[in-house]
């Protein structure tokens, strides 16, 4: 580090003014609001006597927002598939089949394709008259299901439409480790007389170890995090159905009741911090090249 | 290199490339198929753009397009822009509490912003941009990511590079301007292309934010329509489409900015 020793004595702090100004006031500021917030009786309209613990106690013992948060945490269900699929997409970019390279794009398009576009195409799909998933269930003589308006499909549904669009994402940082893994190894061990799979198991999954853990643990935190596919996919289906934010935004913006939409969030944040210090925590235990948590350390 | 595998594995492939492909298309083209063409009761198909006029103009979609369009554009230049600054003096000078900084920086990444709403939303009526499309860009003109991917970029810059501009008498600023950020484009572009992707399917904080139908983005806007013409389904798709199509064409454009290897560096470390 010989650079730096010329640069005005101001200009670190004229860099950063606006990044630490925005992430300050609206994150880290914003932060420390909604925490005071959970503890008072704050509205839309009026605001904010100290009441405790109030907000926390009547969340966890109505049974609204019990239910919400068990939907969150089963929500958690969709990180496995959504790596599944996105690694197996991965493998078809990298297996150079013909137009492989197309099928890059093809994966992305779900990506770009905005959340509330991609709930209104599956709300079509899952239309429980003339849909073409109930249809087609129909050929197979299978009965209607309620895409849209019984439990647990409607759960189901928006976490499809969260698989779709996220898939094409998560494959991208899968592709990224695959083609870094050295050709030289794979062709060593299949000379060596390790089959296909072997070559897989023993080769390529151990050296995509990271990035695949990176998968789950960013996929896991934004399935907790959800709000969008939920919000417009099983629009109408009873707020018992849906997850923790829409609870959060039907009871800050729909009922101006501030104080419980922020303890509602204070919940959620601490079931996402949990999920990240268990990562952490997994992640220091184990001696297979992975250092230090998801970020530190090199991927081999 | 010559290939050794047998034929079943290529057809193995070319099986399973093709039932994602249509997974992936599939809702995507039904939306299309389904703004334009109607089953009528004795099983025919009749095939009309009606729609389209419709949601242009009864749901009035021009200017919440125009709207989209300032609004993504805005962000992504934004976060680019600061996130870039604030990366360079992380990356790259000397000062007291850089480090502090920087730990402090990625630890808002740690903050969901859906579980900051109602503060921000406070914040932002404060400063007296309530439906403003500011009140849309603001907040998130800068993610910690962002920051994250620059001081990455900007640490593979040779010292050299820097060095040499500095003996002709450039300026912390002229440095970043003429050296960091040309040599740092791939990953710049790569935020960029991010940024845009995030800023054309954002709901939850334009919901929240905007009010009048004029300062509405294209979310909004065929959200309203979702309750709206709930009778005739195909304006919203429709709509929709309208909504699809310029950020397919973003992706087409800027395909080859889609690079695993700047996710990657997220790894990597």
């Amino acid at each position: 580090m010989s650079a730096g020793r010329e640069h005005h004595r101001l200009a670190p702090l004229a860099f950063l003014a606006p990044a630490v100004v925005v992430l300050g006031v609206f994150f880290a500021w914003g932060f420390a609001r909604v925490a005071w917030y959970s503890l008072t009786d704050t509205s839309a309209f009026s605001g904010g006597d100290f009441v405790g613990a109030d907000n926390y106690r009547r969340l966890l013992t109505t049974g609204l927002f019990v239910a919400c948060l068990i939907n969150s945490v089963a929500y958690l269900a969709v990180t496995p598939l959504i790596a599944g699929v996105a690694l197996v997409a991965a493998m078809c970019v990298a297996s150079e089949v013909k137009g492989s390279r197309w099928l890059r794009a093809v994966f992305f398009l779900p990506v770009v394709t905005p959340t509330i576009v991609a709930a209104l195409a599956w709300r079509a799909l899952y239309d429980e008259n003339d849909g073409l998933l109930n249809t087609a269930l129909e050929w197979f003589g299978l009965g209607p299901v309620g895409w849209l308006s019984e439990r647990p499909w409607t759960l189901i549904s928006a976490m499809l439409v969260t698989l779709w669009k996220g898939f094409g994402f998560y494959m991208l940082v899968l592709l990224g480790a695959l083609l870094a893994v050295p050709r030289e190894q794979r062709e060593a061990a299949a000379l060596d007389g390790a089959s296909r799979w072997g070559v897989f198991r023993h080769v390529v999954l151990p050296s995509i170890r990271p990035a695949l853990v990176l998968v789950m643990v960013v996929s896991a935190i934004s399935a907790l995090k959800v709000f969008d596919e939920v919000f417009v996919t099983i629009r109408g289906a009873p707020l018992e159905h849906q997850t923790v934010v829409p609870l959060v935004y039907e009871l800050a913006f729909e009922q101006g009741r501030f104080g419980l939409a922020s303890a509602a969030g204070c919940v959620l944040f601490v079931v996402v911090l949990g999920l990240s210090l268990l990562n952490l925590w997994l992640g220091r235990g184990d001696g297979q090249g992975r250092p230090r948590g998801v970020s530190g350390g090199k991927a081999r | 290199m010559i290939d050794r595998r047998p034929p079943m594995v290529w057809a193995w492939w070319y099986a399973v490339a093709a039932v994602l492909v249509c997974v992936a298309v599939g809702p995507a083209a039904y939306l299309v198929l389904a703004s334009v063409a109607t089953r009528d009761a004795s099983g025919g198909v009749s095939w009309s753009f009606a729609a389209y006029a419709s949601a242009w103009r009864d749901g009035k979609l021009g200017g919440p397009l125009v709207n989209s369009i300032l609004v993504t554009a805005a962000r992504a230049a934004l976060n680019v822009i600061i996130a870039a600054m604030a990366a360079y003096p992380l990356a790259r000078m000397r000062f007291r509490g850089r480090d502090t900084v920087f730990v402090l920086l990625l630890a808002t990444m740690m903050i969901p912003e859906q579980v900051v709403v109602v503060p921000m939303f406070r914040t932002v009526v404060g400063l007296g941009l309530f439906d403003t499309l500011a009140a849309v860009v603001v907040p998130f003109s800068v993610t910690a990511l962002g920051i994250y991917l620059c001081r990455q970029a900007f640490a593979q810059i040779p010292m050299e590079m820097e060095e040499a501009a500095r003996m002709d008498g450039a300026g912390s600023l002229r440095v970043w301007w003429h050296v960091m950020l040309p040599l740092s484009a791939p990953t710049l572009s790569t935020l960029a292309l991010f940024s845009v992707i995030g800023a054309w399917s954002d709901l939850l904080w334009p919901l929240i934010v905007l009010q009048s139908r004029e300062h509405a983005t294209l979310p909004v806007a065929i959200s309203g329509l979702m309750g709206q013409f709930a009778t005739d389904a195909r304006v919203a798709y429709a709509a929709s489409v309208l909504a699809l199509v310029p950020i397919v064409l973003v992706l087409a454009a800027a395909q080859r900015f889609m690079r695993s290897d700047v996710l990657g560096g997220a790894v990597k470390g």
